[in-house]
């Protein structure tokens, strides 16, 4: 149901009197970063919220010594598929606890929602051996495998199954419907708010991730982009300049994907009835 | 008479036992390569995108030019987590065949990564020759308990850059720059008065700086960070506390802000600092931001009156770390190449760091015609003779004790609180940190 | 009306035997992962915090009990960074929460186009690196050549050094941290939002209620659990959001005034491989947060409200 065509109301203005300064203060630094890639050298720091003379000699010189496209696509294969194995196991889990109280099932919410919890670097170490001992440093798999179930992403569409309306489901299960069909028949073509928002927000998560694919890559072609952004901080100095650039062409896939996926987010009111 | 004979016999057996036994333990390492071998080289130059990664390449490719026979694997390692990375791999069983880690780290590595001491697997007649040509004092920096576990690499001394537009501006003038501190203090307040902006700006302070230069600041003068024996903890000692109070005045007399490294190198390089006093790595970065701008110049590091300057050096080593023979050898080979003349002359003029050699300094072939287009170095080069090692920590505990002692020495010198009592406290938080 | 449910008349007999058995399976493979991944490290972390080794086989061992619990207890700097903390999950709450409550239910009225717009403009922080995040506020709150810092003369105040004045740090951090984050609250409490039966907002509206009483009465209660889950992601995980801001922008300076408890814990624990400190930092994270954490779950449970 799109809600394109509205009658203005009254609030509409107090509505933009807030967003308008909240859009301008969230996009203006994204706005500098793209400029400053432009900048050339001498120019870097300058006050000017435009490049007074735009240059493409960043982003030529990053992508000359860094192989950003490599890198990029990297990020990309593990990202998806990274989100896609943390949604699967999310909406399986999910389901579980939504859909059944049985013995033990508070007790393994607040386990899975502590493992939150968890600083990275107290896992780092033995992950990485684990994965050293299947002969997987510095491949896509290792970059994957610790990270294929993800709390936030149960605790979130557990609530979002919780909040489905328990007559529609009543009814399919008289109908004879098995769990299964009625998960994945019913239930998950309903949930495609929460579902394209949490693809959107995992995929940023595997995207911006840095640590451990600092720890388990050692090769420049295998590893990551936030990777390559940080290979301009150097002990020499920082290369701001490239390293706006590449973060500038970093943001570009997660601004596709957002754009892609947005639309789900918006207004997908369960619909009533069996498919 | 035979039982004498076969007992002489026996006791030759067993001597000739005995020595081969003795030779297996001490496995030298083969004089040349004969099959091909491929070393991994853990290297944090590699991880970076610029100058330090080019020149890098560069010197590998020359080596494995070279020796046909020997394949370099460089790894890229961050410096911020070098020793995590290599630990990483040293606990998963495989570990690096040579490693660039910061002396920071040195102790630790030496103790914990199988580091053989070069005196037990190099031929002595070949280290000697090596040696030769090496200041002194930078071999020191490779040195625990008198054996050599790994050759300083990329490393240079402090030095004090300053604007010399800044300083006529503040009326100094910018052939004289200050050689002691008490100096230094003077020309600080007077920038700031005259200029609004910071006189001074050090790198003493930072994580990424860990205790280099602030070990080359208190031992200027005359104080220390441990004891001889590295089993006691002497930071908190008077001469420190002297040196710090020093430097509080300054932090409160407006001239020295506590900055960040970043924000630092930053404010230098646009013409908004006075004096930076840090590493010489950064000079490229410096130049490149002063050009066309201001005029930028550089002076050995202050002293305290006359008590001798103490340059601390910076920077990494290289550390041999397999114990494989064969792969010792290459790894040898390879710290020779990157040691030898050329490797210096490449690290110094393409990348800025410092080298360890005089032959190299006064070479026509090498350095002699950068160092004279480049004055800015100068002080730099003429600190190697006073170079005093960074000292690393032992123990597991080596970093907490850092950061334990820099905590209270940033606290000392930009908070309230009684010096002497802060650093006496870390110094006896610290102590039972040594093991 | 209950949420789904299998039954709610149990017996003894009845319930052993209904005891279900499909939850496990759907469970499962997200569990197995997590003990691998998380569970199995984390119990070998807790075996680890008892000791001072560093995990290669070559070093020698030593059996410590709590020296490393005690170490990192007693730092000097702990309690700052305990304050801080709280002040960072305070700080962070307007941001995480509040702030976006409001955009998205302002903008949710607004015809397809604004609304779309607006949020993707308020989504766009979260596409950029942190660490390129962090180097463009730094630039901006420059002193020297910072453009906020130029607006505020430029309008005759003075200028602020955001990130070196004791006072201004930490709610510089925060507001960056935040920055961030506010198109990923904004983002899952839209989808929360539109799963909102619009029927009852119509009817609401035909009943003569104002804007407000309808998002007081009807849109809040029905987002409370998204919200619930929010606050305590902020709470749970505040700490660690800033770390990368902290570390890039302070290292937890100017003298400590932005450091949490976290980053004193990496400072501490995480800078080196020391085996023992790392562990028992990881374990006071787990344990203190995890205490957090149970009491805001059984407040989120006690308080949930389901449309139904």
């Amino acid at each position: 149901m799109t809600t394109d065509a509205k009658p203005r109301r009254p609030g509409d203005w107090t509505a933009h009197a807030v967003m308008i300064p909240l859009a301008f203060i969230s996009v203006f630094p994204v706005w500098w970063m793209l400029v400053t890639s432009l900048r050339p050298l001498a120019e870097i720091y300058s006050p000017l919220p435009w490049p007074a003379a735009m240059t493409l000699e960043n982003y030529s010189y990053a992508t000359g010594v860094i192989p950003v496209w490599t890198m990029l696509a990297n990020t990309m294969i593990f990202s998806i598929i990274s989100t896609a194995l943390q949604l699967l196991t999310a909406v399986l889990a999910a389901y579980g606890f939504a859909r059944w109280r049985f013995f033990g099932d508070r007790v393994l919410f607040a386990l899975v929602a502590m493992t939150w919890l968890v600083p990275f670097q107290v896992v780092m170490i033995p992950n990485y051996v684990l994965i050293a001992q299947m002969g997987l440093v510095d491949t896509l798999t290792a970059l994957v495998l610790p990270n294929m179930a993800s709390a936030f992403a149960i605790l979130l569409l557990v609530q979002a199954m919780r909040s489905f309306p328990v007559e529609v489901i009543d009814a399919a299960h008289m109908d004879g419907a098995s769990h299964w069909r009625i998960l994945w028949r019913i239930l998950v073509p309903n949930l495609r708010a929460p579902l394209a928002a949490l693809s959107i927000l995992l995929f940023i998560s595997a995207w911006n991730e840095y640590f451990w694919p600092l720890l388990l890559t050692r090769s420049e072609d295998k590893t990551v982009i936030q990777i390559g952004i940080q290979m301009f901080l150097t002990e020499e100095g920082s290369q701001w300049g490239p390293l706006m650039a590449v973060s500038t062409l970093a943001c570009l896939p997660v601004l596709v994907i957002y754009l892609v996926l947005q639309r789900q987010v918006i207004d997908s009111f369960v619909k009533a009835g069996l498919r | 008479m035979t039982h004498t004979l076969s007992t002489l016999r026996a006791g030759a057996a067993a001597l000739l036992f005995g020595a081969s036994v003795l030779t297996a333990a001490a496995q030298p390492m083969p004089a040349t390569i004969d099959e091909p071998v491929t070393i991994r080289f853990y290297n944090y130059n590699l991880a970076g995108a610029g100058i330090g990664k080019d020149a890098t390449v560069e010197m590998i490719d020359s080596f494995m030019a070279a020796n046909p026979k020997i394949t370099v694997e460089g790894i890229p390692t961050p410096a911020p987590d070098v020793i995590s990375i290599v630990q990483a791999d040293v606990i998963a069983g495989n570990g690096p065949d040579i490693a660039q880690i910061i002396f920071a780290d040195f102790s630790y590595a030496a103790e914990n990564f199988g580091v053989p001491a070069l005196e037990d697997i190099v031929p002595a007649e070949e280290l000697a020759g090596h040696f030769g040509g090496l200041f002194p004092r930078g071999l020191e920096l490779g040195r625990l308990d008198g054996k050599t576990y790994g050759l300083a690499y990329v490393f240079s001394t402090p030095v004090l850059f300053y604007n010399a537009d800044l300083f006529r501006a503040a009326g100094l003038n910018p052939d004289a720059p200050p050689r002691t501190w008490d100096e230094v203090g003077v020309a600080a307040n007077a920038i700031t008065k005259a200029t609004g902006k910071p006189g001074l700006l050090t790198g003493i302070f930072g994580p990424s700086s860990y205790d280099w230069l602030y070990q080359g600041f208190v031992k200027s003068n005359g104080g220390s960070v441990m004891s001889e024996d590295r089993k006691t903890l002497t930071f908190g000692g008077t001469e420190s506390i002297e040196a710090l109070t020093m430097m509080r005045g300054l932090a409160q007399s407006g001239a020295m802000p506590n900055s960040t490294s970043a924000d630092s190198i930053e404010a230098m390089s646009t013409g908004n600092a006075g004096m930076f006093l840090i590493t010489s790595a950064v000079q490229a970065v410096l130049l490149k931001g002063a050009k066309d701008k201001f005029e930028l110049r550089s002076a050995p590091m202050p002293t305290f009156g006359d008590k001798p300057a103490t340059p601390t050096n910076s920077g990494s080593a290289l550390m041999i770390m397999t114990q494989d023979p064969v792969k010792q050898r290459a790894a040898w080979e390879l710290m020779k190449h990157l040691t030898s003349d050329y490797g210096y002359n490449i690290i110094t003029s393409k990348i800025g760091y410092v080298p360890l050699r005089q032959s190299t300094v006064e070479s026509e072939e090498f350095l002699a015609p950068f160092l004279r287009d480049n004055p800015v170095m100068s002080p730099n080069i003429a600190q190697l003779q006073s170079l005093t090692p960074w000292q690393s920590f032992p123990g597991p505990n080596y970093r907490q004790i850092m950061t334990t002692m820099m905590t209270a020495a940033e606290q000392a010198v930009f908070g309230e609180g009684d010096i002497a009592t802060l650093m006496t406290d870390a110094q006896a938080n610290a102590q039972p940190l040594l093991p | 009306m209950t949420a789904l449910a299998t039954s709610s008349i149990p017996r003894r007999k009845a319930w052993l035997r209904r005891q279900p058995l499909a939850p496990w399976l759907y469970l499962a493979p997200a569990l197995v992962l997590l003990v691998i991944w998380i569970y199995g490290p984390l119990a070998y972390a807790f075996w680890l915090s008892f000791h001072e080794w560093n995990m290669l086989p070559t070093a020698p061992r030593r059996y410590v009990g709590l020296l490393n619990y005690e170490r990192l207890i007693r730092l000097p700097d702990m309690k700052a960074a305990l304050w801080n903390t709280g002040i960072y999950l305070i700080g962070l709450l307007p941001l995480t929460v509040i702030l976006p409550v409001a955009i998205a239910i302002l903008t949710n009225e607004l015809s397809g186009r604004w609304r779309d717009l607006y949020r993707a403009l308020i989504f766009v922080p979260l596409i950029i690196a942190p660490v390129a995040a962090a180097a463009v506020w730094r630039w901006m709150l420059n002193v020297d050549f910072g453009i906020v810092n130029m607006a505020l003369r430029g309008m005759g105040l003075s200028a602020v050094d955001f990130l070196k004045d004791g006072d201004t740090a930490i709610w510089t951090i925060i507001w960056i941290t935040g920055w961030k984050l506010i198109g990923f609250s904004t983002l899952v409490i839209s989808a929360s939002l539109s799963n909102i039966n619009p029927a009852l907002i119509e009817a609401a509206r035909m009943d003569g209620g104002t804007e407000w009483q309808i998002t007081r009465r009807i849109r809040l209660p029905l987002l409370s659990p998204t919200i619930f889950l929010l606050v305590l992601l902020t709470i749970l995980l505040g700490a660690q959001w800033s770390f990368a801001y902290i570390h890039v922008l302070t290292q937890g300076g100017p003298l400590g005034s932005t450091s949490n408890v976290y980053y004193l814990l990496w400072q501490f624990g995480f800078g080196s491989l020391a085996a023992g400190w790392a562990s028992a930092a990881g374990m006071l994270l787990f344990v203190g947060f995890g205490v957090v954490a149970a009491g805001l779950i059984w407040l989120m449970n006690r308080a949930s409200f389901h449309d139904n």
